[in-house]
């Protein structure tokens, strides 16, 4: 197993701005700092004149003013003037700055990110490996910490552990090229750290690069509201140092161990896949049924408006995973996306979900304890 | 129009009557107890007695869309489950309630409280005075205008009782065409609102246009006139594309004709794009007549003329025209051609220009004037030093590399604040506080409301200051719980939005005060020159007892102070 470096950036984050740690960060960052001063100047200006003449000029009822000048031709053009030379500085730096980000270099690494509600997978053009976000098992440690049950280095240990076989993985200093897709409503890709953000949009790709100048581990959120599990929709973008590493952790991540039992890889499937966000295994209601017990068990569903049963068998749940929207089961909303497994994933977890009508279910993931 | 006018109100005999038996007494009737039956307030067609039902109904929807907002912020004070347990049991329903909460707060808000508030309620009240005019051009349309107003937010009320609503105020779909909750009651109710808006735009471009006194040319109208028309203006060519949209996503949940949604072939972005197309001057909806207001409160506290009045009247105008052409700097990561967002992003500049030179004016106003430093006015420099933060955290969002880092982060969140509540509606409350002795014909507690203006002040700046940090630290807007590294930030917020609380409640407890047992307003107790002020407080029916000659609003030298009486004498005419 190739062990994920817990390496610190060596960019700390100021009072505003995240560390600063890919190409954009830089020029973004010197954007935001000129319309900071620019922006500091003209509200101490104004709130000293404000304060000034509040003080100055402030009388009990019935005084008069001292003067009565109400325009000043000098005055107009010097402060209608002066902010439109500042505005079209600020919207030059800005253009400037979105035209680099919009087109990647062509010798770039080509990442796909699918969002879907609630989990990110990251395919990988190189060599077809899909990799989950793996948002609940973050949700897990964080619960975890603030339960005070596993100080902060555990915590880095097991996040380490998770990003394995999960996140999204870069190596440092190559311009890395994500198409960004979405399977069911709006998400939106964001990278703090890497000043990068785009909106995954269902029906359409989008596009965003960076260069990743620093190793290390950073936040990857998802910044379209989403719906329900909108902010448990996190996972980490970890930056190998070298090319090497990258490519190393890619090819180990990105297979399963064929020689597990059928069961226990359709597990693995559940949470990579990102099953887990709207299936629970323990029989409690999420977006979609539970899984546990529901083999062998007699659904009921329509199918384009009518009434149907059917035993929920091999061809039932394939059906139903490859073929979402064909039968609706009762009582849940027609709100499955396509998730395109490989047919061995699609006979792992056909068998996983056989598995639980035999033993009883594992534990429901913790998000926002109570 | 007089001839009409007088036709149009059922209770004019009754006036006639009131009037003559008072003929020489000024402190005749008010238009407040004038009539006192239930019938005489429910079919009024006065735009006092209008106004004054909008003013109770957009602070009772005030009250309620703070209550989720204090829900929201409570919430937020800690990454882990605070209130949210009390109603639901399992992690998955109490992030529902939560997406219920601000979705709610956000929709009442801006639906309910800000875009009624300025024009609606006190323009209702306040422009026909201003003109000298008995009424607006149209006093049953107006009168309709309110009860549509009271049939959206019976909708929304609905709603609430129905399960609520999870889709955010933005509606985005294809997530409102498949959220589960009751969208389509929101949406009827939101579109039943915007033809009130649209009603009470076009009632008040009619009047000012045909109701002006002798005398009052365009550019010797108070510059409420001025936000009010370009407003108005808005309200007419804007919000019919937000009900075409709001239809089309009714459709589109009922029986999928596929324009919004990619499973059916629809365009998401196109959504934005319509929505947009509408929201975005709604924003400036929201924020032009409290510009007035504060245009008008600078002066008169001041007791100097208006500086740069062509400047002030002219970006009002110039803030309507290019609030049409900026919609797309909501979706510079959308997806929509970068050639698009570049166009959108220069034309945006373009809009904080006229927001600068308001800002240079409303100082050089109170520069060598008289200030009187009442709650009004602490409210109206409140509102130059929010609305000024407001306009500068907008240059960063129109900058296309920084926004591309700060969309959809608190940082945005905190930037509408500024500009929706921290200027909307603090001048909104100005507004109130300035014209409340003239509504009410009561005088509140100075010092109560001098300390409820500060405490909103600081409790404000605390609540979102930090959310501008945490924003530009990467913390995205819309999370119902978040990392750990922001909860400091999220505690001070949820303090600062307690204790702008506490200033809102200390506010309504004076005010109510003020009426039960305040002091009679006089005339006109800041010495203010444009024409509701040269009328009883509150004012009779018809407005003015003579027809009154349009004065030069912004001349203060003509008024003595009486220490006695606390009102502010005419000395000379004109």
């Amino acid at each position: 197993m190739i062990q994920v470096p817990i390496l610190l950036a060596d960019s700390e984050p100021s009072f505003w701005l995240p560390a600063p740690v890919s190409n954009f960060a830089g020029p973004i960052d010197g954007d935001f700092y000129f319309v900071y001063w620019v922006s500091i100047f003209f509200l101490v200006l104004i709130t000293l004149l404000l304060g000034y003449f509040m003080w100055k000029f402030r009388t009990p009822p019935g005084a008069h003013a001292q003067s009565h000048k109400d325009h000043h031709i000098v005055l107009e053009v010097v402060w209608t003037g002066i902010p439109i030379i500042l505005s079209v500085m600020m919207f030059w730096y800005g253009y400037r700055g979105y035209v680099d980000m919009t087109v990647p270099p062509n010798e770039s690494i080509s990442i796909v990110a699918e969002a879907q509600k609630w989990a990110w997978n990251f395919s990988y053009a190189s060599n077809g490996a899909s990799i989950p976000g793996m948002s609940d098992d973050f949700n897990v440690v964080r619960a975890q910490v603030r339960a005070g049950e596993i100080n902060a280095e555990q915590a880095e240990a097991a996040e380490a552990k998770i990003l394995e076989k999960a996140g999204l993985h870069v190596p440092m200093g190559v311009p890395i090229d994500v198409t960004v897709m979405a399977a069911d409503v709006l998400h939106a890709l964001f990278i703090p750290a890497f000043r990068v953000k785009k909106d995954c949009v269902p029906g359409r790709t989008g596009k965003l690069w960076f260069i990743a100048t620093e190793p290390g581990i950073f936040d990857l959120f998802c910044a379209e509201y989403c719906g329900q599990g909108h902010s448990w929709m996190h996972s980490k973008v970890v930056v190998h140092e070298t090319v090497e590493e990258y490519e190393k952790w890619l090819e180990v991540a990105g297979s399963y161990d064929e020689t597990l039992p059928f069961d226990e890889n359709g597990k693995i499937v559940w949470k990579r896949r990102g099953c887990i966000s709207c299936h629970s295994i323990d029989g409690s209601k999420k977006v979609g049924p539970s899984w546990d017990g529901m083999f062998g068990s007699t659904r009921k569903f329509t199918t384009t408006g009518t009434p149907g049963e059917a035993m929920a068998d091999e061809a039932y749940i394939q059906e139903s995973i490859r073929f979402p929207m064909k039968k609706i089961a009762e009582g849940y909303p027609p709100q499955m996306p396509v998730v395109k497994l490989t047919d061995k994933e699609l006979l792992w977890v056909t068998e996983y979900i056989k598995s639980l009508s035999q033993n009883s279910g594992g534990t429901e993931s913790p998000r926002k304890e109570n | 129009m007089s001839q009409s006018e007088t036709d149009a109100r059922p209770d004019s005999d009754e006036v006639k009557s009131a009037a003559a038996a008072t003929t020489s007494d000024e402190s005749g009737p008010s238009y407040l107890t004038v009539t006192k039956t239930f019938s005489s307030w429910a079919f009024t067609l006065d735009h006092k007695r209008i106004g004054l039902m909008y003013l109770i109904g957009v602070l009772f929807m005030f009250l309620l869309g703070g209550v989720f907002a204090l829900l929201v912020r409570t919430e937020l004070f800690s990454p882990l489950a605070m209130i949210t347990p009390l109603f639901a049991d399992t992690a998955e329903a109490q992030a529902d309630l939560y997406n219920k909460w601000f979705t709610t707060h956000g929709a009442i808000m801006v639906f309910l409280v800000i875009i009624p508030g300025v024009p609606a309620a006190l323009g209702n009240f306040i422009l026909p005075l201003l003109l000298g005019a008995k009424d607006v051009a149209f006093p049953r349309l107006n009168l309709g205008s309110f009860y549509l107003w009271v049939i959206g937010a019976i909708f929304f009320v609905y709603v609430l009782f129905s399960g609520g609503i999870d889709t955010g105020w933005t509606f985005y779909t294809p997530y409102s065409a498949e959220s589960g909750t009751a969208v389509i009651p929101a949406l009827i109710g939101v579109f039943i609102l915007g033809f009130s808006s649209i009603f009470t735009g076009l009632n008040f471009i009619v009047t000012i246009h045909k109701m002006r006194p002798k005398g009052m040319t365009w550019f010797k109208m108070p510059l409420f006139l001025w936000a009010t028309y370009s407003t108005a203006v808005i309200q007419v060519l804007a919000t019919p594309v937000l009900g075409i949209t709001l239809l089309l996503l009714i459709l589109e949940r009922s029986l999928g004709i596929g324009i919004f949604d990619p499973r059916n072939g629809g365009d998401p972005v196109l959504f934005q794009h319509f929505f947009w197309f509408y929201s975005h001057p709604a924003v400036y909806i929201m924020i032009v007549p409290p510009m007035g207001v504060v245009s008008e409160l600078i002066a008169t506290h001041s007791h100097k003329r208006i500086f740069g009045y062509t400047y002030i009247a002219f970006s009002s105008v110039a803030i309507a025209i290019f609030s049409f052409l900026v919609w797309g700097h909501h979706m510079f990561t959308s997806g929509q051609s970068t050639t698009m967002s570049i166009i959108f992003s220069g034309i945006t500049f373009s809009v904080g220009i006229p927001s600068a030179i308001k800002v240079f004016n409303w100082l050089a106003t109170m520069y060598k004037g008289a200030i009187v430093l009442n709650t009004a006015m602490l409210y109206g420099i409140s509102f130059i030093f929010l609305f000024t933060i407001g306009g500068l955290t907008g240059l960063f969002l129109g900058v296309l590399s920084i926004d591309t880092h700060l969309h959809d982060t608190y940082f945005v969140v905190a930037h509408f604040h500024y500009v929706m509540m921290g200027s909307g509606l603090v001048g909104f409350i100005g507004g109130l506080h300035h014209w409340w002795p003239k509504i009410t014909g009561k005088m509140y507690d100075e010092f109560l409301g001098r300390i409820g203006c500060i405490l909103v002040f600081i409790g404000f700046n605390l609540t979102f200051i930090p959310q501008f940090v945490m924003g530009s630290l990467g913390m995205p807007r819309r999370y119902y719980t978040y990392a750990d590294k922001f909860e400091v930030y999220h505690q001070l917020s949820t303090v600062g939005s307690y204790v702008m609380a506490a200033g809102f409640f200390l506010t309504a407890y004076y005010l109510i005060q003020s009426l039960i047992s305040g002091k009679k307003a006089p005339m006109n107790p800041w010495g203010g020159n444009s024409l509701e002020w040269h009328t009883p407080s509150p004012p009779p029916l018809e407005n003015f007892h003579t027809v009154p000659v349009a004065t030069d609003p912004y001349d203060y030298e003509g008024l003595e102070y009486d220490p006695a009486t606390g009102n502010y004498d005419t000395k000379r005419t004109g």
